[in-house]
């Protein structure tokens, strides 16, 4: 028997906890405290600068970037994506029933990060619009024999579409689908309808710019969990795989392309802000939204324009206190220019990016993943005509976490994320001033970024609504 | 967060839940006052020091 609960992001309440959850915002503080002292007083020397990258054994290379390897791992891709298309556009309404929405928003939105940030950077070959766009150029290749031109990207531009994609999925998955008013949660047909757009945007942009180029700019998921393999142990330099201290790889994503630091913000901003949405901000949502119905403005669009201000505000917010910081680090004598500051740090949010997924979606992820691998997979539809693996009768163990475990996968991950964004700005500072105890005063102002982002997590946390 | 009863009085704890914030803000503001406080202090001995 299937359980038909509304598509929600599960914020679990806590209500049980054995201690008010704003003392773990205060012991959360206190370890960040602690190990800022710690870090100031033993780490005087960077560590993270250089990767120390060795390479792996070359069978694993030749395994991994075989190409009976590539057409099987991008065929899947291009058949979920393509199940995913249709089962949005034919299927059910119901958005827990619809594949669609849990493939794109659980499984892909949330399993790739997480994956990206253990194994390193696992998506290319899963990327499904890479596939297409190799096998498309491969085939102009053969048939006009010669490689296909593309224009020159501008580099200004740097990370910049996927920084505005990311917003953009996001508002669609948040705003555009809380719309509905009984079922929260994007209407299938809409996001069969937006991956299709998306497809043909980016295979367009592929073909302008280059696969790999557009992959590593414009391509919103290829960024965005790009960005989470830096952090990981695993990764690849001039076609070969290898081990790497984690965290290093961090250290030069942002610095080198512009809109880098626009990523890592919009990142955290729209977690917090999914998080936000139905607790800490619902009372200003109502507030703000009845400004908009007095004046004569539909329901629909009330919600879509309130959700949207107060996104939008979440962005600033997020970018107004890093930006805080980094003014502050300026204030150190011997500091570099301010936007030179700002780029060289932005790597330390990348940690408190994934904690923020964790703390919000680590229950949502173990939920919806039972139903992805059970019934939406044997009945994608959702409409009960088909049973596939014979598992469309099966349902989602609520009880496979209890609510104390959740909470404390939560916190244990935002102080976990925000020791580790301390720890590279700490190394970071060393690098800008070789005297540890400038580097160290430096970072008064990233702890107090830290704690202010800790705490803030756990707030959204302790009034977590759906 | 409702009534709280205690010896026979309602307590009007409804709203506290509202006010919750102030503890999450509270380390925060701890935080940068040490900063503020200590950045002060490294500055009058630097001073001091030149002279």
């Amino acid at each position: 028997m299937n359980l038909a609960l509304p598509f929600a992001h599960a914020l679990v309440a806590k209500q049980d906890l054995p201690i008010p959850a704003w003392l773990f915002a205060w012991a959360a503080s206190i370890v960040l405290v602690v190990s800022f002292f710690a870090l100031s007083a033993a780490w005087r020397k960077p560590q993270f600068e250089d990767e120390r990258w060795r390479p792996s054994a070359a069978w694993l290379t030749a395994v991994l970037r075989s190409w009976p390897l590539q057409v099987l791992c991008g065929g899947l891709a291009v058949f979920l994506l393509g199940v995913g298309v249709y089962s949005g556009i034919h299927g059910t309404e119901a958005p827990d029933r619809n594949f669609a929405i849990t493939f794109f928003f659980v499984t892909v939105w949330i399993g790739f990060p997480f994956a990206s940030a253990l194994l390193g950077n696992v998506f290319p070959i899963f990327n499904p619009w890479r596939a297409i766009a190799r096998v498309v150029g491969g085939a102009y290749g053969f048939v006009a024999r010669r490689r296909p031109g593309h224009l020159a990207y501008p580099e200004k531009l740097g990370r910049w579409p996927a920084a505005i994609g990311l917003l953009a999925f996001v508002w669609l998955e948040v705003i555009y689908g809380s719309s509905g008013g009984v079922a929260v949660g994007l209407e299938p047909h809409a996001a069969g309808v937006a991956a299709c757009v998306y497809t043909v945007y980016t295979l367009a942009m592929m073909a302008l710019f280059g696969t790999e180029v557009w992959c590593s700019r414009g391509e919103i998921f290829s960024v965005f969990f790009g960005m989470f393999a830096t952090l990981a142990p695993f990764g690849a330099k001039e076609g070969r795989i290898g081990r790497r201290r984690p965290l290093a790889a961090a250290t030069r994503w942002v610095a080198e392309v512009p809109g880098s630091t626009a990523v890592v913000i919009a990142s955290i901003a729209s977690t917090s802000f999914d998080g936000a949405e139905d607790g800490a901000y619902k009372s200003g949502l109502e507030h703000v939204g009845k400004w908009f119905s007095d004046a004569g403005v539909g329901p629909l669009a009330t919600i879509r324009i309130t959700d949207s201000i107060f996104m939008i505000a979440t962005v600033l917010a997020v970018a107004g206190v890093y930006l805080l910081g980094v003014k502050g680090m300026r204030s150190v004598p011997g500091a570099p220019a301010f936007r030179e500051l700002q780029r060289g740090f932005a790597h330390t949010l990348i940690p408190i990016a994934l904690a923020y997924l964790v703390a919000h979606y680590f229950s949502l992820f173990v939920y919806q993943e039972q139903a992805q691998f059970t019934y939406l997979l044997s009945d994608p539809l959702g409409t009960s005509t088909t049973d596939l693996f014979g598992t469309a009768e099966y349902g989602i163990d609520f009880s496979a976490l209890g609510s104390n475990l959740i909470w404390y996968v939560q916190v244990a991950a935002l102080i976990v994320g925000h020791v580790l964004g301390l720890t590279l700005a700490h190394d970071r500072a060393l690098v800008y001033w070789s005297d540890y105890r400038r580097a160290s005063r430096s970072q008064y102002w990233m702890l107090a970024v830290m704690v202010a982002f800790t705490c803030f997590g756990l707030y959204l946390l302790s009034v977590g609504g759906a | 967060m409702g009534e709280t009863t205690i010896a026979g009085l309602a307590l009007p704890l409804a709203h506290i839940g509202h006010w919750l914030w102030v503890f999450y803000v509270l380390p925060v503001l701890i935080v940068i006052g040490g900063i503020i406080r200590s950045t002060r202090a490294e500055k009058r001995r630097e001073r001091e020091d030149k002279d």
